[in-house]
Formats: C-alpha cells, structure tokens, sequence
C-alpha cells in the first residue's frame, strides 16, 4: 500500500487486507481519508469511521487510468491530486461492496476460470470468444493478469457478505495464486 | 480445406447474414427456406446490402455482381448433394432440427459437414438424428448477429465430432475474414455462458427497479470498463424476454447453479410485457 500525504489529506493505494486498511484509517482520527477500497463494501468503512471522506477502486485501472469514486462530499483538492497523480476520477453515488466495474468484471473473469477448468476451450479461445463475439474491450485472462489477487477477495468477501455460492470462486483461478 | 460450395438453411437474420458472408469469401451458396416469399426477401435485401457497399466504395460493381451470381436462393430438393458444407439456422426448436438433419444426413454426400448455428442445444442432442459415419463430420458452427460484421465463430465440437475435422474448420476460418474459437460442448458454449455475469452482476447491485441507478451503472461500466454498451441498454436492445430465456436456459442446463440465476427483475419486466426497444418500454423508456 502507498499512501499519498498532503495538507490534512491521505490518499491510500493500493491493496491490503481490511484490517490494514482499518488500521490506516485508525492511525489517522484527524485527517481526511481517501482509500482504495476495490475488494471490500465502503459502506462498512464509512459507517466506523467518519474521517473517510472518499473511497475509490484503482486496483482494476488499466491504461485507460480510469477510476470509479464514491465522494462523501465534494473535494477539490482530492480531484485535483488525483489529476496530478494521472487519474481520471469517474464518480459515481452507488455505494456497493466491489464497487460496479470490479465486482462485474471479476465475475466474468471467474466464469471464465470455470469454464476453463471444464474445460471448455483454451484461455486463448475465450478470451478471443469475448472480444470478438460481444466486443468486449479485452478478453477475461487478459483483464484478470496480475489482478487474480484482487479478483479472489473481492469474491471472498461477497460470498462472506451474501452467502450467495453465485460468488464461490473457481478452484484454478484461487490455484493460480499459489 | 477447400470449402468452394454451402449450403444455409434458414432464411432468417443469421441464416441470411452467415450466407451473405460465405458469398463475400467467394463461396458458392445456396440458401435454403420453406417460404420462397421469405427467400426473395432475404435474397433482395443481401443484394441491397452489397450495393450500398458498391456505392459507398466499399467494394467493386463487378465483385459485387460475382457475389450475386454465387448466391442462389432454393427450395431443399434443389440443392447440390455434393455440398462441402451445410449451415442449419431454423427456428430453435429441438424437435424440429432433428428431424432436418435425418432428412439432411439422407440427402447430403458422405463427405458433406453438417453443422448448426444453434445457440440453445447441445451438439450431441442434434447428432442424435444422423447415421454414425455422419456423426463424425456434424458439429456446431455458432455465429454472431450480424454475422457479416460480428468476427467470432464458435467452433463446437460435438461428442463425436472428428477433432481433426473442427481444426480444420477453424484454420479455414482463420484464414478468411473471422475469429475463430474451439469450444466444448456445453451449456451457452463460451460467449452465451461467460458473458452472462455481465447482465446478472449489475441486476443485483441495482437489487430493484431504479432508473437513475441502472444509468449510472451503464455509464460506469462505458466509461471505467470501456463496454460500448451498458447492461440494461444491451437488454433492452437484445431484448429483455430473449436475455431472460438465454438465462433461464444455462441455468436450467447447469443444474440451478446460483452464478446463472435469473433475478427477479428481469421475471418482473417479461411479466409486464416490457421487452426493451422493440416495446418502447424496458429498464428504460423509447417513446
């Protein structure tokens, strides 16, 4: 995790276990918090602790350095180093555990794990399949590369939420990080 | 492989699409319907659509004149039984494509493909119908709407497909004008089954109806995920009656499996008759 300091401002990156999360916000009654909460349902951040002033989802960004955020109230300064750091915050009002891009996309990557360990067809062909069948931007492994961390706790954490098994997450995608 | 001479049966948006496409490969098709009225219509509004192409730039008068010459419009007893390949594209009834491809296994040469666009039934379910020797040159043959621009076609390979036969298949593809995939056969195949979640995640972020938030959630999806259509807006352009049968469909086929449940507001909108763009009425409104 990175965090960026300024005036009475921290802007947290990057991903952590919640109690890491918490324990940055904990460190820090006196500021105004803005944290990467991809993987975890900010309404349960916000309802502890009131210096959260905003949470956001970078961990999905890709070139495109497009990032969903959910602001409790306006902030400039915030928007203003977010555009000096290279991101283009897109805000949204839907306070929801996964945010709306991660948690759709890491459940399209997870279809295609288990259609994968069924196999299905090659992660070549599905990723093909998506892209050129329903002009999906990238392909399903494409999008999960390097972010199969990020996938399998934000599904953990909805299946620990629901209790829904539609979050069960596919064994080769949770042995792909072993 | 060579395949020079097609045959499409099913003169419907995908049969006369794919057929327009093997024409454009400089295949010689044949395109089969019960209706000679349905037949002239498709084959009237191929031609409209090579010579808006023509007048566009986009392609030659005389390449678009060999195309018209290659493609035929005929009743099934006319058709070369010397085909190197036939497309079924009927109605999605089990039943009935049972029954044609018994009557088409009789007809066709024993070197002829027999393959199905279906979206809906297993592959081997269809090989059923035909001779064992037949079986192995059967399989799926899965295309997009619209099938001259869409790239990827499925390639399934049925329970008794030849493996070498589908490898083939896709290579041919491959080297034309599409984008190939080999694929099981199973429930949705790839695109049916892994882009279900696309629609179903967003139904339960938005829990109930509420149209600010659909639209947030599509616009977000556009912007942050680069989708060039949300979820609802795709329903309603797909049709939220054919999305919600595709849902039930893989669901049923995959046991009840929670990750394919149908949320009951896409139940709710078929109920009440709100179908998307073709009812003016779904998530959203078209008046």
């Amino acid at each position: 995790m990175t965090n960026v300091q300024f005036q009475d401002i921290i802007i947290n990156f990057g991903f952590g276990t919640k109690a890491e999360k918490k324990k940055i916000l904990e460190q820090n009654p006196d500021k105004k918090v803005f944290m990467d909460l991809t993987c975890y349902d900010p309404q349960e951040f916000y309802q502890s602790y009131p210096q959260l002033k905003g949470t956001f989802s970078a961990l999905f960004c890709d070139e495109n350095r497009k990032v969903e955020t959910h602001l409790k109230e306006p902030n400039p300064a915030f928007l203003s180093k977010m555009k000096d750091l290279g991101y283009s915050v897109i805000e949204t009002t839907i306070i929801a555990c996964g945010f709306v891009f991660p948690r759709t996309i890491a459940q399209i990557i997870n279809e295609a794990y288990f259609a994968l360990e069924e196999q299905v067809a090659s992660k070549g062909d599905i990723d093909r399949a998506m892209k050129f069948g329903v002009n999906y931007p990238k392909g399903p492994f494409e999008w999960a590369s390097q972010r199969e961390k990020y996938v399998v706790t934000l599904l953990d954490e909805l299946h620990a939420k629901t209790k829904d098994d539609r979050y069960r997450v596919a064994s080769t995608l949770r042995n792909s990080l072993s | 492989m060579n395949l020079q001479r097609i045959v499409i049966i099913g003169s419907g948006t995908m049969g006369s699409g794919i057929a327009q496409w093997f024409a454009q490969q400089m295949c010689y098709v044949e395109l089969v319907d019960n209706s000679e009225e349905q037949l002239k219509k498709a084959q009237a509004s191929i031609h409209q659509s090579w010579d808006k192409l023509v007048e566009k730039e986009k392609l030659t008068s005389c390449k678009a004149e060999q195309m018209k010459k290659l493609l035929e419009i005929k009743s099934l007893n006319q058709v070369s039984k010397n085909a190197d390949l036939v497309v079924e594209a009927i109605i999605e009834n089990l039943d009935i494509k049972k029954s044609l491809f018994k009557s088409l296994d009789e007809y066709f040469a024993p070197h002829t493909i027999l393959s199905s666009n279906t979206s809906s039934f297993p592959i081997h379910l269809m090989a059923e119908a035909v001779s064992d020797e037949r079986k192995k040159r059967f399989l799926g043959l899965h295309f997009f709407n619209p099938a001259t621009i869409m790239k990827l076609v499925e390639v399934i390979k049925g329970k008794d497909s030849d493996p070498a036969l589908c490898q083939e298949l896709y290579q041919w593809f491959d080297g034309k004008d599409k984008k190939p995939a080999l694929c099981k056969d199973s429930p949705g195949f790839i695109v049916n089954r892994v882009a279900r979640n696309f629609y179903g995640e967003p139904l339960r972020i938005v829990e109930q109806e509420d149209e600010a938030r659909m639209k947030e959630v599509d616009r977000i999806l556009k912007e942050v995920g680069g989708f060039k259509m949300g979820p609802f807006e795709l329903m309603d352009l797909i049709g939220i009656d054919v999305n919600y049968s595709v849902t039930c469909s893989v669901w049923e086929a995959y046991d009840q499996e929670p990750r394919f449940a149908p949320h009951k507001l896409q139940k709710q909108m078929v109920d009440e008759k709100r179908f998307g763009r073709k009812s003016k009425r779904g998530f959203y409104k078209y008046d």
